[in-house]
């Protein structure tokens, strides 16, 4: 509309020889240079995240699906819809799993309307659940981006400040339907400070182009599954938190789990709190967590006390996130010649065959490229530095 | 079966801790280290004689470091081709016997080579298991196509926590979380918070034994039958685990507190500054008012 | 008037569950036999052993029933009966006079030898007679095991090779071939099945049949069933001493030495080498039962497990019913080419294709579509075993439907019973044989009707006391 976006297009720039990348070896074999490929974008995943930047670590996202005539389309198998859901079960998954204190609501929409799916929760199993019903919907119709962005907002508005607000769209559709003008809208989401990213699954849309760039998201248009996989997976991690964000001490509840056994004389069965919106299941158990607070019952955590308003959450919950706001150093990578001494991984006790080897900045431990990118990935911290008394 | 053709990994850390065994020999002479690493070989050997697809790794874990005691690095894949392989000259299985042959020769170097520095009973369990993890890992790269393997760790705990390693032990217990490996303890002493949780989290069972000198049959009775055994067998319940938090500024338990939206650092009163990342709260949240009402457009 | 006869292969179990008490009794004298019955039993009964293993006296047996879950119930019992089935426990009084479990403990006594040490050494090492000059390391042992056994199942196809006396008589008496006077023995159907199953399966089936003839040969049963399971304990790449070995032991062992599960250098070297099929007998028995149902064929491929072994996988399956083979050896080339027709030959791999006469001129031959397509998957390419399925859906179901077409027609047995002179009278019979279950088949309007060999003497003697009523 305004600018011209700063981003040159692909076939903007110069001639690009791809393939010249991939070099025969002796043997006249394609396989040393692939691996290369595939180990250095591995390899490049682990140093990219490593910035200290303050993150926003209570999230709440709404996730946004298109659920139009379009993702009938059979390009990603078996169809748009099911691949895009059940990569979404995944998502949510790894999503809770990095983001324990953090919540996610689902939007569909389709035929011009914009329905909300689940309403921000901390519980994974309820979205998966919802997902997994979805399935059998039928795409029909055009969706509506000004409809779905508004009913996120409603609910988005209302969250704290110090949390961070984002909405994450996978659109199919090339079109969109909207009652009214949505440039107004993208306005009122900026100055709400909601972040929203896209994920295309047909082709770039000046529309999306401008909502990702005014709020401050991403837009991706996808390649392949694996690519959309990537693509998703990207959102998992906390964005860096932007610096007009409040900050404020939030008062949390760390409630006890109290496990008691039938033939217990005193143990009393009763219902969890959870349980009254929902009426799947019996409600009736005797062990749970209780609100130190006001001494509702709930059986899961973490959970927002129906009764007092207390987040409750356990410890482990918050030490989940620990990784994140300390994050490991990048290992050092060096050519194996360069090693003195026995040839043995610090953490594995394998050899160290492969072409490099990793070196711990702090403790100058030797690692092997499979161990080097499990404690990236995984383990976040260093098994020769935790050795030492003085760990942090 | 179709449980045969899966491999099933277990490794086993020990606590070996030189201060606490030599307090331990002092309290209580008839139950040594020594006595404790039969037990660990009787288990691990009753392992191995189980399937041809049990394997076995075993850990010590000393103040300062851990020790593979085995495997050992010269020995590669399953294959023991080696030549300083040697029975123990009786009926005993000969896979077994070299492998405890190699364990005692194993510890033996480890407690004669490694000095001790300080006096902590401390035992820094966490980087075991991280080792231990990155062990199962590499089993797992070395696998062949169509090949699974089930894991888990078993840990025999002797002397205290040590609180400085609360958050690397987090990591540890997550990272085993989510790579569906079980850990279980066994604690010889004192009861031991982090362990409770990482036994709760990863769904393995934690026991304090009551009388020491009975380990072995604890150890077989107890944590010998893999997961799929175990959801037969009748087994101690789950032990009651405390998830309070511990408070930043005074290591207290608390059940209510205030955690920094920044650094989610866990205080019991109400501080105007955070101290670990330094953070200064603009507002302060009025006790009991749902977060709802609050005034959206803040300054920026 | 069965088509065809199904391979049996029984494991280690059922077989040891065959053996009277005495002879069971006398195996659990030797440490290594303990260890290989106690791996074959039940995971829940392994449990249940090793709780047992070292306490003296006997358990209430309502102790041991507490151990399970109610929902395991089941599986209780089956361990209980199990374990009280292979004679390695027994009921005994409690003083309290109530009913306790003691482990048997002769097997109670090897197995914790086994597992802890103590007692005698089981075999002498090749230590003792010094360092040998012409040392073997285990890849020569493995391409050694691997030839050997590749000339049996040559001999088996057809080709020349040299076999002696001794095993020509046993596969024929193992029932794979068949030999008519005067001429060279061939392949039966149930040779071929045997030809298509993995290794390990092969192994074990073939030594089941060995030791079937053992005590005919004038064997101790005990005495060669023990050094099999020594063997199968001993370790890969090491010289063994043939010392304090008995007479009909060193025969047995030189029968192992054609077979390649042992490696001797001369016939009369004082050292043998156990090779990998030796050590992975044990280990072959518990899937090789399983290997021939339908419902077990998801069990992964022990094979992948000991590499080595020489026939990892080669064979790569597409969905157009084209088989590539990776492979030189002439024996896998002939397997391929029992049930597919051969395309083109290049040096280091074979193209076939599966078709509709191939297969079914391979069912003609008394092979199964089971075992055709257990003989692919455990042959599969690494590449293959990385997709699930590993074969592709289409190519096996339409090995089965091929082989559902030859069994439009079942035929089953019968004794016919016509020329009824009354329909009362055939009524009468045809509800008799009703009544027993024993009929097959009827035809009122006929008056006809089949009935079971087993039911025939039955109906026979209820006609003549009606006819002698009469």
């Amino acid at each position: 509309m305004d600018e011209e976006p700063e981003r040159a297009k692909r076939w903007e720039g110069g001639y690009e020889r791809t393939w010249e990348v991939l070099k025969e070896d002796e043997s006249g074999s394609l396989k040393a240079t692939v691996e290369d490929i595939l180990y250095q974008s591995k390899r490049k995943r682990v140093i990219e995240s490593h910035g200290q930047v303050r993150l926003g670590m209570m999230r709440h996202l709404y996730v946004v699906i298109d659920c139009s005539r379009s993702m009938d389309d059979q390009d990603l198998k078996p169809n748009r819809l099911t691949s895009t859901l059940k990569l979404m079960e995944t998502f949510v998954d790894e999503y809770f799993d990095q983001n324990p204190i953090s919540q996610v609501g689902i939007i569909t929409t389709k035929n011009k309307r914009a329905e909300k799916l689940t309403d921000l929760a901390g519980n994974p199993k309820k979205h998966i659940a919802a997902l997994k019903k979805t399935v059998n919907t039928t795409c029909v119709g055009e969706p509506s981006l000004y409809n779905s962005l508004n009913l996120a907002i409603q609910t988005l508005k209302h969250m704290p400040g110090h949390t961070s607000r984002e909405i994450l769209i996978i659109l199919s559709s090339l079109t969109t339907c909207d009652p009214a003008n949505i440039y107004e809208l993208i306005k009122t989401l900026k100055s709400l400070k909601v972040r929203v990213s896209v994920i295309g699954l047909s082709a770039e849309v000046r529309v999306c182009t401008t909502l990702t760039r005014e709020t401050g998201g991403s837009y991706h248009v996808i390649l392949d599954e694996s690519h959309f996989k990537e693509l998703l997976m990207l959102h998992v991690k906390p964005p860096p938190a932007s610096s007009s964000s409040e900050c404020s001490l939030i008062r949390m509840g760390f409630p006890q789990h109290t496990v008691t056994s039938l033939n217990d004389q005193d143990a009393k069965p009763s219902f969890s709190m959870s349980h009254l919106d929902s009426s799947s299941g019996p409600g009736l158990s005797l062990g749970g967590y209780f609100c130190p607070q006001c001494h509702a019952k709930y059986t899961e955590l973490p959970v927002e006390c129906k009764v007092c308003g207390l987040t409750l959450v356990s410890a482990p919950h918050l030490a989940r996130s620990f990784h994140h706001l300390f994050p490991l150093q990048a290992f050092i990578e060096s050519p194996v010649e360069e090693l003195q001494g026995n040839g043995f991984c610090q953490a594995c006790e394998g050899d160290l065959k492969d072409k490099s080897i990793f070196t711990c900045p702090s403790c100058r431990s030797v690692f092997c490229v499979e161990c080097d990118l499990f404690i990236h990935d995984s383990l976040h911290c260093c098994p020769c530095c935790i050795h030492s008394q003085t760990a942090p | 079966m179709a449980s045969e053709d899966e491999l099933s990994l277990l490794v086993i850390v020990v606590d070996v801790n030189p201060i606490w065994w030599g307090q331990q020999a002092q309290r209580e002479p008839e139950f040594t280290l020594s006595k404790c690493l039969d037990a660990v070989m009787v288990m691990g050997n009753s392992h191995m004689a189980m399937s041809r697809a049990n394997k076995l790794a075993v850990i010590a874990s000393h103040c300062q470091d851990s020790h593979f005691l085995y495997p050992s690095k010269t020995w590669r894949g399953g294959d023991i081709g080696g030549d300083d392989a040697s029975s123990s000259g009786d009926g005993k299985y000969e896979l077994l016997s070299v492998a405890n042959n190699h364990i005692a020769e194993e510890i033996r170097n480890v407690m004669s080579k490694t000095e001790v520095r300080g006096n902590s009973t401390d035992t820094l369990l966490a980087g075991s298991l991280a080792k231990a993890l990155c062990y199962i890992h590499r089993v797992l790269k070395e696998l062949e196509a169509g090949q699974e393997v089930k894991s888990r760790i078993l840990v025999i705990k002797a002397a205290d926590d040590c609180a400085l390693q609360y958050m690397n032990f987090m990591n540890v217990i997550f990272a085993a979380q989510k790579q569906n490996i079980l850990i279980d303890a066994c604690v010889l002493d004192t009861d031991s918070g982090l362990l409770q949780q990482a036994c709760d989290i990863t769904g393995g069972l934690y026991l304090k034994i009551p009388q020491k000198a009975a380990l072995a049959q604890y150890l077989l009775w107890v944590f010998l039958p893999d997961s799929e055994q175990r959801s037969q067998l009748v087994l101690p319940p789950p032990a009651h685990v405390d998830y309070r938090a511990a408070c930043f500024c005074h290591r207290n338990l608390i059940e209510i507190g205030y955690v920094c939206s920044v650094c989610l650092s866990i205080f019991c009163n109400f501080s105007p500054i955070c101290t670990t990342c330094e953070t200064a709260f603009k507002i302060q949240l009025p006790q009991m008012v749902k977060p709802k009402k609050k005034k959206l457009k803040q300054s920026m | 008037m069965k088509l065809r006869v199904q391979l049996q292969c029984k494991n280690l179990h059922e077989y040891l569950r065959e053996l009277s008490p005495d002879i069971l009794d006398r195996l659990y004298n030797h440490p290594a036999t303990c260890l290989a019955v106690y791996r074959e039993l039940p995971s829940l009964a392994k449990n249940y052993m090793m709780r047992m293993l070292f306490l003296d006296q006997p358990l209430p047996q309502a102790a041991v029933a507490l151990w399970v879950k109610k929902e395991s119930q089941k599986d209780h019992d089956e361990c209980v009966s199990v374990l009280a089935g292979l004679r390695l426990w027994h009921s005994q009084q409690l003083q309290g006079g109530l009913q306790g479990y003691i482990l048997n403990p002769v097997f109670k006594d090897n197995l914790r030898t086994a597992l802890l040490g103590g007692g005698r050494v089981w075999a002498d090492e090749g230590s003792s007679l010094g360092p040998d000059r012409h040392a073997r390391d285990i890849e020569s042992l493995d391409r050694y095991a691997m030839e050997r056994w590749e000339v049996i199942l040559q001999f088996m196809v057809g080709s020349p090779s040299a076999v002696s006396q001794d095993l020509a008589q046993l596969l024929v008496q193992a029932g794979l071939m068949k030999s008519e006077a005067g001429e060279a023995p061939y392949i039966t159907s149930a040779g071929f099945q045997f030809l298509l199953l993995d290794t390990a399966s092969q192994l074990w089936y073939f030594t089941l049949q060995y030791l079937k003839t053992a005590q005919s040969r004038g064997m101790d049963l005990v005495e060669i069933l023990s050094f099999l399971f020594q063997l199968s304990f001993s370790t890969l790449g090491r010289d063994y001493s043939v010392e304090g070995m008995s007479e009909s032991l060193l025969t047995f062992l030189q029968h192992l030495r054609e077979f390649g599960l042992v490696f001797q250098r001369k016939r009369k070297s004082r050292r043998y080498y156990p090779t990998r099929l030796a050590i992975t007998l044990a280990a072959g028995v518990t899937t090789s039962s399983s290997s021939l149902s339908p419902s077990s064929s998801s069990t992964t491929s022990s094979l992948a497990s000991t590499p080595g072994t020489g026939d990892t996988g080669f064979i790569v399956v597409e969905t157009n019913y084209r088989i590539y083979a990776y492979t030189n050896s002439e024996l896998q080339i002939a397997l391929v080419a029992l049930f597919s027709e051969m395309l083109y030959r290049f040096p280091n791999v074979v193209v076939a294709q599966l078709t509709r006469e191939s297969v079914q001129q391979a069912i003609a031959n008394g092979i199964a579509a089971q075992q055709i397509i257990h003989f692919l998957r455990t042959r599969a390419h690494p590449i293959m075993l990385k997709q699930t399925p590993v074969l592709p859906p289409t190519i096996t179901d339409q090995i089965r439907l091929w082989e559902l077409e030859r069994d439009r027609l079942r035929f089953t047995e019968g004794v016919l019973y016509n020329q009824f002179l009354s329909q009362a009278d055939f009524e009468v019979l045809r509800d008799r044989a009703q009544g027993l279950g024993c009929l097959v088949w009827q035809d009122v309007a006929h008056r006809v009707m089949v009935v079971t060999p087993q039911g025939h003497s039955e109906v026979k003697r209820f006609w003549k006391r009606q006819r002698s009523h009469v």
